[in-house]
């Protein structure tokens, strides 16, 4: 579903250039959910950026589903490493924002209510937690039912009980609409029990050092077994060993 | 309500300040230099007609001014802050223009306009214009870009960009800036309505109104307090308008202020 071959991202021009990701290859099954993580400044955002068509590779190709990406896409949400809400709008002009700037119709108090979020419409993000903002931002990728999910540490700084809550929620929602979903995270029991892939990413420049197997995702109870604690071991030490 | 009694209580002070300073200036100088509060407002009701058409014309040119000033300013200095590349290039030319009182070309404008309507209300706006501009350009420049990734991510266009993002983010500090000129922008009416009235044109206004009765300084203090009203009404206008347009920004909570 989604290939991307020798991905190189520079930002800025002349001797400010950063150099983001350099040379970075992968690939993800349609229907796979995968985990990307790495050291901060790296490029994980930079990563989904370009994915979601934002900004263009500086060398390399990306493909979504065999076509290369040229800007954005319909059929790619993004969920924004702050959630990306728009203060100036209500939960539910905000839920609603992808589908009326695309000019499609759709109902999200469906997917309101899947997320708790019913009753909350008419408040301003403002008025929420963090965690219901989160939501929130995951509600407006989800009302657009993408086939690519990006989705840029939507757990990052939320309590462990809420960040718990909400990878129960990505985990549910995976296996009811079958999207194929990326997920960039900090955290490494996040990633394994999010990722059945995990991309390991070197420090800025970012590159693809090493990709740890995990097909166990989603098998219940994945998070109390043995096997998740060693894989959590696992991981820890490829990324010590990576130096990142 | 609890705002208007605000205003109220605040009237009354000024009214007991006023009345204390003309008294005291009566017992100084032995003779009236400031009428006080009851006498000025006496004289005002007694030529309440004449008072209130000054009003109203100068409420009028106001209005056109401010609407002028805003339906040009705030598009231009939007895209000027938002733009980048047109940023570079303008950005000297309004930093040059910008600190020029409007009243310092009086003559090159009243050659341009001729002596009528048209050049007190160019000279209003030309005020005002340049507060929304700048105000809504530093706005706009300071638009998080997460905002900008989020609309655009959904596939927005130039014009579904301005209209999700870049005009609901700017318009408080727009409607503030709006708000804080206002005081400028009587300034400059009041320059306007006696300098050039006293040339030709329509002589009406509130300033026409306190120049003419200089010598009967009760009539003239009472036009001088219809300036403070009109002010008055305007700031209140834009507050009410930054409060029903920016609900969001008017949230409760820890951090109300
Ligand atoms: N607009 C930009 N202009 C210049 N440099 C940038 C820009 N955006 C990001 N960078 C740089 O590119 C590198 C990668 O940034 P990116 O946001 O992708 O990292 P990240 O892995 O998502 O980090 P984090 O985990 O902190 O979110 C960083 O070193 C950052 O400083
Ligand atoms: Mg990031």
């Amino acid at each position: 579903m989604i290939e991307v071959e020798g991905l190189t991202v520079s930002y800025g021009a002349g001797r400010r250039t950063v150099l983001a990701l350099a040379g970075v290859s992968l690939s993800v099954a349609e229907g796979e959910l995968v985990a990307v993580v790495g050291p901060s400044g790296c490029g994980k955002s930079t990563l989904l950026f370009t994915l979601d068509g934002l900004i263009p590779p500086t060398q390399g190709v990306v493909r979504i589903g065999g076509q290369m990406v040229q800007g954005v896409r319909r059929d790619v949400a993004l969920i924004l490493q702050d959630a990306g809400l728009l203060p100036w709008k209500t939960v539910l002009a905000n839920a609603e924002l992808g589908l009326r700037i695309q000019g499609r119709r759709g109902d999200v108090r469906e997917v309101l209510e899947e997320l708790g979020l019913a009753g909350f419409e008419r408040r301003y993000p403002g008025e929420l937690s963090e965690g219901m903002r989160r939501r929130v931002g995951i509600a407006r990728a989800l009302a657009l039912n993408p086939k690519v999910f990006l989705m840029d540490e939507p757990m990052a700084n939320l309590d462990s009980i809420t960040r718990q809550r909400i990878q129960d929620l990505i985990l549910k929602l995976w296996q009811g609409f079958h999207f194929t979903g990326v997920l960039v995270t900090h955290d490494i029991e996040e990633a394994v029990f999010l990722g059945q892939r995990i991309f390991v990413f070197s420090p800025r420049p970012g590159r693809l050092v090493e990709v740890v197997e995990n097909p166990e995702v989603g098998t219940s109870k994945y998070r109390d077994s043995a096997q998740f604690l060693a894989r959590v071991r696992h991981l820890r030490q490829v990324l010590v060993e990576s130096g990142t | 309500m609890k705002r208007v009694v605000h205003y109220l209580v605040a009237a009354l002070v000024v009214f007991l300040l006023w009345e204390l300073v003309s008294v005291s200036l009566l017992a100084v100088r032995g003779r009236v230099i400031l009428p006080g509060p009851v006498a000025t407002i006496r004289e005002g009701i007694q030529h309440v007609s004449e008072l209130s058409s000054a009003f109203g014309a100068s409420a009028l040119r106001f209005s056109i001014a401010l609407s002028i000033a805003f339906f040009l300013g705030l598009p231009a200095g939007l895209v000027l802050g938002f733009e980048r590349g047109l940023y570079q290039v303008f950005s000297p030319l309004i930093y040059l223009t910008y600190p020029i009182p409007p009243v310092a070309l009086l003559v090159f404008l009243y050659l341009a306009f001729g002596v009528g309507e048209a050049v007190k209300i160019v000279v209003v706006t030309c005020a005002l214009f340049f507060q929304v501009l700048v105000a809504a350009q530093g706005a706009a420049r300071g638009i998080p870009r997460t905002y900008v990734t989020a609309v655009r991510s959904a596939g927005a266009s130039r014009w579904q960009l301005y209209r999700h993002v870049v005009v609901p983010a700017t318009l408080p500090a727009v409607l503030t800036a709006a708000r804080v000129s206002v005081g400028l922008g009587i300034t400059m009416l009041y320059v306007v309505e006696t300098k050039l009235g006293l040339v030709g044109g329509p002589k009406t206004g509130l300033g026409r109104f306190i120049e003419y009765y200089t010598f009967r300084a009760e009539l003239s203090l009472a036009g001088v307090v219809g300036l403070s009203l009109l002010g008055l009404m305007f700031y209140a206008l834009l507050e009410l308008l930054e409060r029903w347009l920016c609900r969001w920004k008017h949230l409760g909570g820890p951090g109300a202020p």
